[in-house]
């Protein structure tokens, strides 16, 4: 059982299908960025982006991903070049504790990937999901403009 | 006996309770010692190898983005470049130093790492190279790093900013060990308060799950009174399963007399049978019919930190080692070494970033649990309680009811009278057993609760008064510690003043107001709102505007402005925010900003919905559903100024709480025409 994981394919081994893919990513593939913050889907700590579409890896099987593509935080920079939401989110110092934010950006990349001039509207409807009890919502919003203006 | 002195040490008052028994003496828990910094043991914090410096943070990072403050404060004051300067997260192998609480790190802080970094930058000056600096003395004025200019004042790149959107690890949760296993300590579904434990389980199902490793009975201390079952597994996901496949029966003694909370602490219900005991402010009101006389009622409420409680532990040739983000390392390795009978030595522990702790990572839990479910597996074990455990084994916001009133005279406030029930906060139930709390009730009540009720006001014959009851839920530190619910009954009942006398809410604060940097901030808040020009109502929506302001720990200066528009049904939205801020010199001005406009989030939250559900006695909610926090489409935009300043630096991480939920409940009155009284508000007490 195979996935796409940040552009490689790497193996589900058995005995961890049936863990939810957050599990799997964490302490299997040590892949760091994506948090556990509930476990039933309602903080988006945990998410990724698979196939293209932002989702809770907490409430994904680890089986559920055979043969998809996923895409977590520690693949979006390419060579030494933070992605343009990363670099966005340094530059308006977004993060206060931070745990919250590798989902906020992967919610944020899958937003604008599909969205490339997200208005407020949608800005709200793809990242109300994603909780920050830092306060840090502001800042997410000018972030993603930001983000968004750079490829305008 | 060692520990009889150290109690002494830490509070004189509690001899006596001590002494009456020596058979508790074994039941007195570890005291936290909380040293203040000093410039020559800062030096510790910071050394020179090869051209490089390496910066320990002495303070737990949990997003004040303090390790980026005093990175800022030694580079300035070493005369070093940003990039010549490591920065290490602190572990107990360093001497002791005091939990990261009460907003102080930059205050307390600030001055001692520049002395050090002053004596260091001198003695490599001097062509030292090795050996140890010794700090000499020298008048403030002289530090570099507490002077505005260059990095004073700037706003670098934050300290782990990078790992942050890498996803590089930084968390307790992020360490991973070689064979580590995966735990969960399990307790019965009851309060804390009472004695619990596990009666009969079955063992054959709970092996029978793939992934499990270990049944473990000796599962470190107790939650309060509640005893758990440990289970261990080699993933984490098998937890739940194992969980539920054991179907624990506890064994549960008792009931809580308190169990009916909002009945516990009704304030009137108390005023009914006398004066309260503990004062903070004692002038004596006149007898007489009120202007003002508002009961408000703030209810339990959780921290809701995105990361859960989180340790990693791993023991090696009887010594402990744990991974954690925890405000207060020296206190858990200290606890550690209590629980498991090592001496101080043996125990080390890693203080990690913290995803978010609000005066909630001050206690030993999590650490105990992971340590003593390593030692039976043998194994590194890593513990992250789930969402339901931060909600029913946490420690929580007490809830509080209060009875404020005012009299006017002229236009002025003559007579004022604010008294209050809540629950422990500083000497937390979490902590401290009955008796113990029973001396500290005596002789000290418990000063978090009365944080923020002394009205920076001058207020004519002014008391203040307040109780603390022990509740089937524990209840302690959360962001402002009392000052946050006391600035919104305090802010609330000075807008009725200003109502019932007829004056500009704004006018009628500065009339009342004697502190210069208060009356400044308050001001300046007039200005950059356009108070008196509010924006004109839309179709369908009733809107208003409100003001607050507070003073916390006596340092720290903010004011706050909000709007607010309340559809035909009641429902409330925030429109915008305003904050102006003075907390002395400012290190870094953005991270400042930051914490206000948290703060402005959190306001928000106090007054729309932060509430911890309970039923018989103990928290009924298991996720975020249950006890919501603010989401992106409800924080209006903020907006913050800094008061440029030259007094000593203050604390920034609490201080716009006392400001914030007052401005938005007046600008619900405003709106509506209706005091909110009892929070989070409802939006049938508001419709049109
Ligand atoms: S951990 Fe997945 S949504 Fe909260
Ligand atoms: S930055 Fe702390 S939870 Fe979002």
């Amino acid at each position: 059982m195979n996935l796409v994981l940040n552009g490689e394919s790497r193996e589900i081994p058995s005995d961890w299908t049936d863990e939810p893919l957050l599990h799997l990513l964490r302490e299997h593939f040590g892949l760091t960025g994506p948090k556990f913050g509930c476990g039933v889907g309602l903080c988006g700590a945990c998410t990724v982006i698979i196939d293209g579409v932002a989702t809770r890896a907490c409430i994904t099987r680890a089986a559920d991903v055979e043969g998809l593509t996923v895409r977590t935080i520690e693949g979006l920079a390419e060579g030494g070049a933070l992605h343009r939401v990363q670099q966005a989110w340094l530059d308006l110092a977004v993060p206060q504790c931070g745990y919250c934010q590798a989902g906020q950006i992967m919610a944020a990349v899958a937003l604008l990937d599909s969205v490339p001039d997200p208005a407020a509207d949608d800005i709200a409807a793809a990242m109300d999901g994603n909780l920050c009890r830092c306060g840090t919502s502001a800042r997410i919003r000018a972030a993603i403009l930001r983000a968004a203006e750079g490829v305008r | 006996m060692k520990r009889r002195t150290l109690l002494i040490a830490a509070a004189g008052g509690l001899v006596a309770a001590i002494g009456a028994g020596a058979g508790v003496l074994s039941q007195v828990p570890v005291i936290p010692k909380r040293p203040g910094p000093s410039a020559q043991g800062a030096l510790g914090w910071i050394a020179h190898r090869d051209g490089r410096f390496a910066l320990t943070l002495p303070r737990a990072e949990m997003g004040q983005n303090i390790a980026t403050a005093l990175k800022q404060i030694a580079c300035t004051e070493l005369g070093a470049a940003w990039d010549a300067v490591d920065l290490r997260m602190h572990e107990t192998t360093m001497p002791r130093v005091k939990a990261t609480v009460g907003s102080e790190s930059v205050q307390l802080f600030a001055a001692p790492l520049a002395l050090a970094c002053a004596a260091l930058r001198d003695a490599l000056a001097a062509g030292r190279v090795t050996g140890a600096v010794t700090v000499t003395e020298r008048p403030l004025a002289e530090l570099r790093a507490l002077r505005p200019g260059g990095l004073i004042g700037g706003s670098p790149e934050i300290v782990h900013g990078r790992e942050i959107v890498t996803g590089a690890p930084l968390y307790a949760g992020d360490v991973r060990r070689p064979g580590m296993l995966f735990g969960r300590v399990l307790r019965a579904p009851a309060s804390t308060e009472l004695p619990s434990r596990p009666l009969r389980w079955n063992e054959a199902a709970a092996r029978a799950v793939p992934g499990f490793a270990a049944l473990v009975e000796d599962c470190g201390p107790p939650v309060g009174k509640a005893r758990g079952l440990g289970i261990v597994a080699h993933r984490p996901g098998a937890l739940d399963a194992i969980a539920a496949a054991l179907q624990v029966e506890w064994e549960i003694e008792g009931s809580h007399p308190r169990s009916d909370i909002a009945r516990a602490i009704d304030v009137d219900a108390s005023l009914a049978e006398g004066a309260l005991p503990h004062a903070v402010l004692d002038g004596a009101p006149e007898a007489g019919a009120w202007d003002v006389d508002l009961r408000i009622d703030i209810p339990l409420a959780a921290h809701g930190s995105i990361e859960p409680r989180t340790a990693v532990a791993e023991w090696s040739e009887g010594a402990l080692a744990v991974w954690t983000g925890t405000q207060d390392a020296f206190y858990i390795r200290d606890v550690l070494a209590d629980a498991f009978g090592l001496e101080a030595g043996a125990v080390t522990v890693q203080s990690c970033r913290i995803g978010g702790s609000f005066g909630g990572r001050t206690l030993c839990m999590v650490e105990a649990e992971a340590a003593a479910l390593a030692r039976a597996a043998r194994a590194p074990v890593k513990v992250v309680w789930t969402r339901a455990q931060e909600l029913a084994l946490g420690f929580h916001r007490p809830p509080s009811s209060h009875r404020i009133r005012a009299r006017l005279e002229d236009g002025r406030i003559s007579d004022w009278d604010h008294t209050q029930i809540s629950s422990h906060i500083l000497f937390t139930a979490a902590a401290m057993p009955r008796w113990m709390q029973a001396a500290t009730d005596l002789v000290a009540g418990d000063p978090g609760v009365a944080r923020g009720m002394a009205a920076p006001y001058v207020l004519g014959r002014a008391r203040a008064a307040y109780d603390a009851i022990r509740l089937p839920v524990h209840t302690g530190p959360w962001r402002g510690l009392g000052a946050g619910p006391n600035g919104l009954a305090v802010e609330s009942a000075i807008d009725e003043a200003a109502i019932a006398a007829g004056v500009d809410p704004l006018s009628f604060r500065l009339a009342h107001i004697g502190d210069p940097r208060l009356a400044a901030v308050v001001a300046r808040a007039g200005e950059i709102s356009s108070w008196g020009d509010p924006p004109k109502p839309a179709q369908g929506m009733r809107t208003g505007r409100g003001l607050a302001c507070g003073i916390y720990k006596a340092a720290s200066y903010a004011a706050a402005v909000a709007d607010v528009a309340v559809d035909a049904r009641g429902h409330v939205r925030l429109t915008r925010l305003w904050c102006v801020h003075d907390c002395g010199l400012v290190i870094n001005p953005d991270q400042v900003r930051a914490q206000c406009e948290g703060n402005l989030v959190w306001s928000l939250g106090m007054v729309l919905l932060d509430s911890l559900p309970i039923e018989q006695g103990r928290v009924s909610a298991g996720t975020f559903a249950d006890a919501p926090i603010p989401r992106l489409s409800e924080v209006p935009p903020l907006s913050v100024e800094l008061i440029e300043s030259r007094h000593p630096p203050s604390g920034a991480g609490e201080t716009a709480i006392v400001a914030g939920p007052g401005a938005i409940a007046n600008a619900l009155r405003a709106a509506t025409g209706r005091r909110p009284m009892r929070f989070p508000v409802r939006a049938e007490e508001f419709r049109a």
